[in-house]
């Protein structure tokens, strides 16, 4: 076991001495970080998006009708935004647009229909199950992942969505009350739609008279504790094990092919194992390494109280070994450094914005969505926000499973293509 | 050579073969090594030296024929990791971790053996004391081969394989090398010695092998290759005359006098050559005058039918 050691030892000083190796590995993720959570508003205050409303709905002296007077209160409870009132008579895009001037951003406008109130009343009932059954389902996930539910409630759930669903099939289509319109190229479009639908869907429940779900909904939407830096802690450090691993091991091993360092190495009694046994120990190191400075970091900068526990560490571990194995795969198909490191970076950057590492999964289309469930990332990135964020540990291990499971799969296959001896 | 016979053979290779698809690199060769001698494999580049000696350093499989070290076959596992215990290697184009300094490197090398030598003792040998500390990044041509050497000797190996240690540097480093060589076949190496530099093989090598397209074209210690296929030994007059050259045309053949005036005579063996000497004192002859002797170049010469430049293509 001591050769392994020696590896370790020798390509971890090596990698510490460059000082590339280290901006890279752990600089770059620091500042993208750093650069993250400046602009999505972690530091705490951050800004609340624009929303104008339209409220169409007036009753005929004039005044907004109660319960649209009371949507567009909740909206506002969200904090999420700084909700502008439209006047009734403009062309709310034109007037939004001079609110806004030319370089204000993106115009988000919320139309409230003429008849909200009456229609919420006299039971457009699409409407109010079609969203219920969502907030429901929801719900229902919200409470299996976080809440402490117990078996007969959890069935209670589960009835209910069925009937609803089957209720919801019975009944003719509704109009619709609520117009959402956004700019084409709003990149925020898909959170916003999400937060003004599950007001809505609390605000609608809460006619039907269900009132613990309304509770319990708003404060899921005013705000858990969770902000998008705690997003990212956990994302950043996935993604730049998964870059260490496949960009920089891969463009490592095959420096050292080509300048004939593994050459020298297999002339002595060193065994191909010990070679990749030393590489990912060095690797995990390295990780490691990270996960600290980036908790840190994430601490100082923006409070993030991300703290690992043995089941993280075990977790980074196959990780490490999960992304170092596939960068020896990599690294024994292609002899070239230079096409070593193009298709690490060609396999590594699209897995890097696939897998719902910096932003959530369900914000992709779901075609997207099918092709991240294919990426390793996406295991070990959701595994890891449940272990240093959310506490989660079901979630940590049905994760860890699938990350261990490749991690074997990458070493057997590492070790079958890095070739150790010549043709 | 005397005693040849009583001692130990160290390498034996018999019809070694290597093929890559209808190249033939190694070519059904055979030779050995014996204990404590310098051998060389001299030829161009694309001979099949490298090759033959990564086989013998069991780090690339062979098509037919055998090879063994110290009696090990190279081609049986249980046997290579005897044969990786006994031998060092300075690898073509050796490198190392290029941010480790040069005792690092060697103990990286180091640690991959039970059996090793003190680092600090490896490295008093190669005379690199005051550069232990230094990074494998900032060393010369010539110092990042002695790091390469003293590597290959951290195990205390029998036999040593250098496989063209001097390609590449200057004739200042290339020097050093040389006086590395020599003191490990002070030591009682087995040095097994690959490069397409005439002189080098010449002088380092006890016995040389000369192989060019995978073949051995010839084997021998350099005396007895320059005595077999060197040619005729060549006395030169400087500033002679007409007259002189044709007294010794009519004595011994095969004079000319060139255009820079000087008479040349070739002659066949040494006895000859005191004969045209005493002839020349007898004539009371006061000029310049200069004995050439064959070199391995006139061998190679003679036997490949090319030279080799400096890059090691033949010409």
């Amino acid at each position: 076991m001591i050769r392994p050691l020696v590896i370790f030892l020798a390509v971890t000083k090596n990698w510490i001495r460059s000082r590339s190796g280290l901006f890279f590995s752990i600089m770059f993720p620091v500042l993208l970080l750093l650069v993250f959570g400046a602009i999505f508003g972690g530091a705490g205050a951050g800004s609340a998006s624009t929303l104008f409303v339209q409220n169409l709905d007036k009753n005929s002296d004039g005044t907004t009708t109660q319960l649209s007077s009371a949507f567009v209160e909740a909206l506002n409870s969200t904090k999420t935004f700084a909700i502008k009132d439209v006047p009734v008579d403009v062309d709310a895009k034109v007037w939004a647009r001079d609110r806004l001037g030319p370089l204000g951003g993106n115009i988000r406008i919320v139309t409230i229909s003429e008849g909200f109130e009456r229609d919420l009343i006299n039971g457009t009932l699409k409407v109010k199950v079609g969203i219920s059954y969502n907030l429901l389902d929801t719900t229902y996930q919200y409470l299996v992942l976080y809440g402490n539910l117990n078996e007969t409630q959890k069935m209670v759930y589960q009835q209910g969505l069925v009937q609803l669903q089957q209720y919801n099939e019975t009944l003719p289509d509704a109009k619709t009350s609520l117009i959402l319109a956004f700019d084409a190229a709003d990149q925020s479009a898909a959170v916003i739609k999400s937060i003004v639908i599950n007001v809505a869907n609390a605000f609608n429940y809460g006619i039907i008279g269900a009132t613990n779900v309304i509770e319990f909904k708003e404060e899921s939407v005013v705000g858990s504790s969770y902000g998008a830096v705690d997003y990212y802690v956990p994302g950043i450090i996935a993604a730049f094990i998964m870059t260490n691993g496949i960009i920089a091991l891969t463009s490592i091993t095959s420096e050292f092919k080509r300048r004939g360092i593994i050459k020298r190495l297999s002339i002595t009694p060193l065994t191909k194992f010990d070679w990749i046994i030393g590489n990912i120990l060095s690797q995990t190191l390295l990780s490691l390494m990270l996960t600290a400075i980036i908790i840190v970091v994430g601490w100082i900068a923006f409070r993030v109280q991300a703290i690992p526990d043995a089941l993280t560490i075990i977790l980074i571990f196959l990780g490490s070994v999960m992304f170092s194995g596939l960068g020896m795969v990599l690294g024994g198909l292609v002899k070239d450094v230079e096409a070593a490191s193009a298709l690490g970076n060609a396999i590594a950057f699209p897995m890097m914005f696939l897998s719902g590492t910096y932003f959530p999964m369900e914000f992709m289309p779901s075609y997207l969505q099918s092709v991240a469930r294919v990426l390793p990332l996406t295991y070990f990135s959701e595994g890891l926000r449940y272990a240093l964020i959310y506490k989660y540990t079901e979630g940590v291990l049905t994760n860890m499973a699938v990350v261990s499971a490749l991690a074997v799969a990458f070493i057997i296959l590492g070790s079958v293509v890095t070739r150790w001896k010549e043709k | 050579m005397v005693g040849l016979a009583m001692t130990e053979i160290v390498v034996e290779v018999k019809s070694l073969v290597k093929q890559y698809g209808r190249l033939m690199a190694v070519d059904d060769i055979s030779f050995d090594l014996h204990d404590g001698e310098v051998f060389a494999f001299l030829g161009p580049n694309g001979a099949g030296k490298t090759t033959t000696v990564e086989i013998l350093e069991c780090i690339r499989s062979l098509t037919g024929g055998s090879a063994k070290v110290f009696g090990y076959d190279v081609t049986k596992r249980e046997d290579v990791k005897e044969i990786k215990k006994r031998i060092g290697v300075l690898p073509q184009e050796f490198s190392a971790l290029d941010k480790l300094s040069v005792k690092e490197n060697i103990d990286l090398i180091g640690g991959m053996y039970q059996k090793k030598l003190d680092t600090r003792e490896v490295i008093k040998l190669l005379d690199l004391e005051d550069k232990t500390k230094e990074r494998f990044e900032n060393l010369s041509g010539g110092l990042k081969q002695r790091v390469g050497v003293a590597a290959a000797l951290v195990n205390d190996p029998q036999l040593v394989f250098l496989d063209e240690p001097t390609t590449g540097l200057d004739p200042k480093a290339r020097r050093e090398v040389w006086s590395v060589i020599h003191n490990l076949k002070r030591l009682g190496k087995t040095v097994f010695l690959t490069t397409h530099y005439m002189e080098e093989a010449q002088i380092l090598a006890d016995r040389i092998a000369i192989i060019n397209k995978g073949k051995i074209a010839t084997i021998g210690s350099p005396q007895d290759l320059i005595s077999r296929h060197g040619g005729r030994k060549t006395l030169v007059v400087r500033k002679g005359s007409k007259e002189l050259a044709k007294t010794l045309q009519d004595k011994y053949g095969d004079t000319v006098l060139d255009h820079g005036g000087d008479v040349v005579v070739k002659v066949d063996d040494v006895k000859e050559m005191w004969q045209l000497l005493a002839t020349l004192t007898d004539m009371k002859m006061n000029k310049d005058i200069e004995i050439q002797t064959p070199t391995i170049e006139d061998v190679f010469l003679k036997v490949v039918g090319a030279r080799i430049t400096e890059e090691g293509e033949l010409k």
